[in-house]
């Protein structure tokens, strides 16, 4: 794990003790409400429909025993007892005063937590790969990278103000669990031909109301010159997007205005310019970031555990070997996936108990590390296969075994009108109605992968653009309605789905998801997911299942 | 109020130059700021004439237009029309890193206290605010350490981690 | 047609809380909130409640219905921020219970341009 340095440390009570000054000039009205909201939110705190929510950042989604703990110690003290894991490798409190705020910030700097930059128009928290260090397929490990990144951007004086917010994603596999192509910058580290490290520079991807697939536009920057070439895309961005409409301020807006070769020619103008020795980073300090990871102290152990075949004889073990755990990169170990999505649960929801007790498991059973996935889901990453069935027990005993992951009920929902004043519907009460309709788990295994994705409006906060099915809330004359869409993708094959027809009620979701679904087990060819299925068939089978009626186009 | 930044030190100070608007007749002496339209039309002829003139870029302008005649110019005042408006961060660190402008880069328009640190760190030594030096150098000196290197050339948190590498006794943090 | 009834609520500066102007004050209650039937009080009251920056964020009118004689915020949003999430009946202001929070929780669609009647259905 990693830990900070005195100067990290310095470095987050600085800024402490500047935000609780500027609650404090706030409640006394030295700032007025217009002044303080965009320092507030680079503080994650946001006014939502019922309170302040406070999302506090996971960088590259690692945790420790002791962060999630911290973790659970917020969600009692200040909050309601629970707290939402985002899409973007955040938690989200989502009952917190303004008046606490102060005082939870410095509770959490003592397990190195932080809330910096989880809003705003400023670069936030990097995206990265969940099963880091603990995948056999990566080429480096994607945190270090990301820590790199962390503190390039932490307080980064000329891209505080950006036009809008801006996300980066780094992933090491080729199996992307990232959504690199749909972030601000994706970066896909490989290695070339020469055996040397080096980035895809992949730029402008992002959802919202007008979704890009992000534009590769370097296909090998050397791994070395990451900052200055960072540095050149957000100093372009920075001048050159748009600033008159905060809808078409993101920068995929300026590469697809501009066209991708024109935008890579120009940060690669800003990138020939620029002083790169400056502001590259030195490898003395890459190597100190390295090493400031440290090793996982693995034991030596035989590929087959016989305590993990024994314990295959239980249905509910084997089913949650099959779905939850995956290879690890180290012979005798699994990468055990934890679901947040309990069939009628709130996705990526979770208890301070469940948290303390997964802290618990993590020392116990792996090593102490949890990861946060961008499904809404955690890891322990590093689990001898010998452990797997006590895990699994630990697991069962507080309601966190549900064997599902990427099926059908491992839905990503935003948080909806439930709790977001943006939302035009509600999401997670349509996911806990699909979860219900699958959840028997057999079927749901009969069924395979199938990512279900629902955003309460066209924020595209819970990804429905990149769903193999995504469900998206609209308001119709003030009803809650949804839209479907189909053949999204938000991994490797990335893709941006297309609309199936027209929106529709709340209580006709989960019947149409369940008719979609069995559209699809009744044309499938042997080994095809939902999504090649579409990709073969086209929408057309898919949309006579649901819309009967409708007239042949 | 202006406040310069000069040897590590914030102070206020009367401004000696006027700003002019595009419309404005042209004060006979005096250092006066031109927008960079009015600039392009009347500068040349002024510096000419000996006079000190400062140019007040827009976020939308082109500080490159200037390029040739920075090494005549007193001041380039950066505009923020909003201070959520962040182009001028950039325009700054250009001016210095790039162009290596030495006279004054000074903030105008909505320039808030809490911003002061992101100007100090590109490169601006003035600033047109309603707050006093002391709070201004309060604010600006917020960051005890920095992440990474900008126009200000303070030294990154990296460099000062390879100092005490190199010599365990430096202080660190 | 009679006016537009109209209630007035905010955010707690401090806490964040939901909150609904009364007679008197203000109330995290929904079920205290004063109904104005006059727009001219109503957008004086929010002039008043934009100029109280210090207690206040975000101050709104929003439109409610007359439905069987009680007052029903005519969008699922207000509905909602009214009671507290629907997913946890336990959390926000609809943990009290009441009459009028029954109300709010049965109500189904929206009358948000029409104001349109039979906005609750009783199952
Ligand atoms: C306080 C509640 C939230 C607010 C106000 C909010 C606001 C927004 C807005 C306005 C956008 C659109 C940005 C654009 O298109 O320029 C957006 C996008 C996004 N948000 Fe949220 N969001 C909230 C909660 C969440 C949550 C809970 C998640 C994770 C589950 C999340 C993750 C994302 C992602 C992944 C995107 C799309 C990617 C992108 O294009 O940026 N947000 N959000
Ligand atoms: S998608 Fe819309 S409803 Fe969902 S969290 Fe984002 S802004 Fe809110």
């Amino acid at each position: 794990m990693f830990h900070y340095d005195a100067i990290d440390a310095a470095m987050v009570a600085d800024r402490n003790a500047e935000f609780r000054d500027q609650v404090q000039r706030r409640l006394s009205g030295e700032l007025s409400e217009e002044q303080f909201k965009p320092l507030r939110l680079m503080n994650g705190l946001y006014l939502q429909l019922h309170s302040y929510m406070l999302r506090v950042a996971i960088p590259y989604g690692a945790l420790s025993s002791a962060k999630m703990r911290a973790l659970a110690h917020v969600a009692r003290r200040w909050d309601k007892g629970y707290g939402h894991f985002t899409t973007r490798q955040n938690i989200q409190f989502h009952w917190i005063k303004l008046s606490d705020t102060p005082d939870v910030l410095d509770y959490l700097t003592t397990a190195e937590l932080h809330a910096i930059q989880t809003s705003g128009n400023c670069i936030r928290n990097t995206t990265s790969d969940p099963f880091a260090g603990a995948a056999a397929e990566e080429v480096d490990d994607p945190r270090v990278w990301s820590e790199v990144i962390r503190q390039w951007s932490t307080f980064h004086p000329e891209f505080t103000y950006l036009p809008r917010k801006f996300k980066i994603a780094v992933t090491a596999s080729p199996q992307d669990r990232t959504a690199a192509r749909a972030h601000d910058i994706g970066l896909v580290l490989r290695r070339n031909r020469e055996g040397r490290l080096g980035f895809e520079v992949i730029v402008g991807g992002g959802m919202g109301r007008t979704p890009y697939i992000g534009a590769t536009i370097r296909e090998h920057l050397p791994a070395e010159h990451l900052l200055s070439y960072l540095t050149a895309i957000l100093r372009v961005y920075n001048r050159f997007g748009r600033r008159d409409n905060l809808y078409k301020a993101r920068i995929k807006i300026l590469v697809a205005s501009l066209g991708a070769a024109e935008f890579a020619r120009q940060a690669d103008a800003e990138w020939e310019a620029m002083d790169r020795p400056k502001v590259d980073l030195p490898d003395l300090e890459l190597a100190r970031i390295r090493a400031s990871f440290g090793l996982v102290p693995f034991r030596t152990l035989p590929p087959r555990s016989e305590r993990f075949e024994a314990a295959r004889s239980d249905p509910a073990f084997a089913r949650f070997a099959r779905n939850n755990i995956v290879a690890h990169k180290v012979s005798g170990y699994g990468i055990v996936q934890v679901s947040l999505k309990g069939i009628g649960e709130v996705p990526g929801d979770c208890s301070a108990d469940q948290m303390d007790a997964l802290a618990d498991l993590a020392e116990q059973y792996g090593h102490g590390e949890i990861r946060v996935t961008h499904e809404q889901n955690l890891v322990l990453p590093h689990v001898p296969l010998d452990d797997a069935p006590a895990l699994h027990a630990g697991l069962v005993a507080v309601g966190l075994a549900t064997p599902n992951i990427n099926l059908v009920s491992d839905m990503i929902a935003c948080p909806g009108l439930d709790y977001c004043a943006l939302a035009n519907a509600r999401a997670i009460p349509i996911a806990q109605a699909i979860g219900q309709t699958f959840a028997d788990p057999a079927r749901a295994e009969a069924i395979g992968e199938l990512k279900i994705k629902i955003s309460g409006c066209i924020n595209a906060c819970g990804h429905h653009h990149v769903g193999h099915i995504g469900i998206l809330g609209v308001d119709k004359k003030g009803e809650e309605f949804y839209q479907l869409t189909l053949g999204g993708s938000g991994a490797e094959d990335a893709a941006i789905g297309h609309v199936l027809g027209p929106a529709l009620g709340a209580d006709k979701v989960a019947d149409a998801i369940d008719t979609l679904v069995e559209a699809y087990m009744a044309i499938r060819q042997p080994g095809e997911r939902f999504l090649d299925t579409y990709r073969r068939t086209g929408v057309g089978p898919f949309k006579a299942a649901v819309y009967p009626d409708a007239h042949q186009a | 109020m202006l406040i310069r930044l000069e040897n590590d030190h914030f102070h206020t100070v009367d401004d000696r130059f006027t700003a002019v608007g595009d419309d404005e007749a042209l004060p006979d002496s005096d250092a006066v700021i031109l927008s960079l339209a009015r600039f392009e039309a009347e500068g040349t002829a002024l510096l000419a004439a000996g006079r000190d003139v400062g140019v007040r870029v827009g976020p939308a302008d082109r500080v490159e237009a200037l390029v040739d005649v920075l090494p005549q110019l007193a001041l380039v005042a950066l505009d923020f029309p909003k201070y959520r408006d962040g182009r001028a961060y950039s325009t700054a660190v250009l001016l210095r890193d790039r162009y290596g402008f030495g006279g004054e880069v000074r903030a105008v328009g909505d320039v808030l206290v809490d911003q002061a640190w992101n100007m100090v760190r590109c490169g601006f030594d003035a600033f047109e605010t309603t707050v006093g030096p002391n709070a201004w150098a309060a604010a600006a000196r917020r960051y005890r350490h920095v992440y990474q290197a900008s126009a200000d050339n303070r030294a990154p948190a990296f460099a000062e981690r390879a100092t005490k590498a190199r010599d365990p006794a430096a202080r660190v943090g | 047609m009679s006016e537009q009834l109209k209630v007035l609520t905010a955010n707690d500066l401090a806490g964040g809380q939901v909150v609904f102007r009364t007679e008197t004050g203000w109330s995290d209650r929904y079920a205290d909130a004063l109904i104005y039937d006059d727009a001219l009080s109503a957008d004086a009251a929010l002039e008043s409640a934009r100029a109280a920056t210090l207690t206040l964020a975000d101050p709104y009118l929003i439109d409610v219905a007359a439905v069987e004689g009680l007052p029903v915020p005519t969008s699922y949003r207000e509905r909602i921020r009214a009671l507290g999430p629907t997913i946890h009946p336990d959390m926000g202001p609809q943990a009290e219970g009441g009459v009028l929070v029954h109300a709010l929780q049965q109500a189904r669609g929206a009358a948000r341009s029409s104001g349109r009647l039979g906005l609750i259905r009783r199952k």
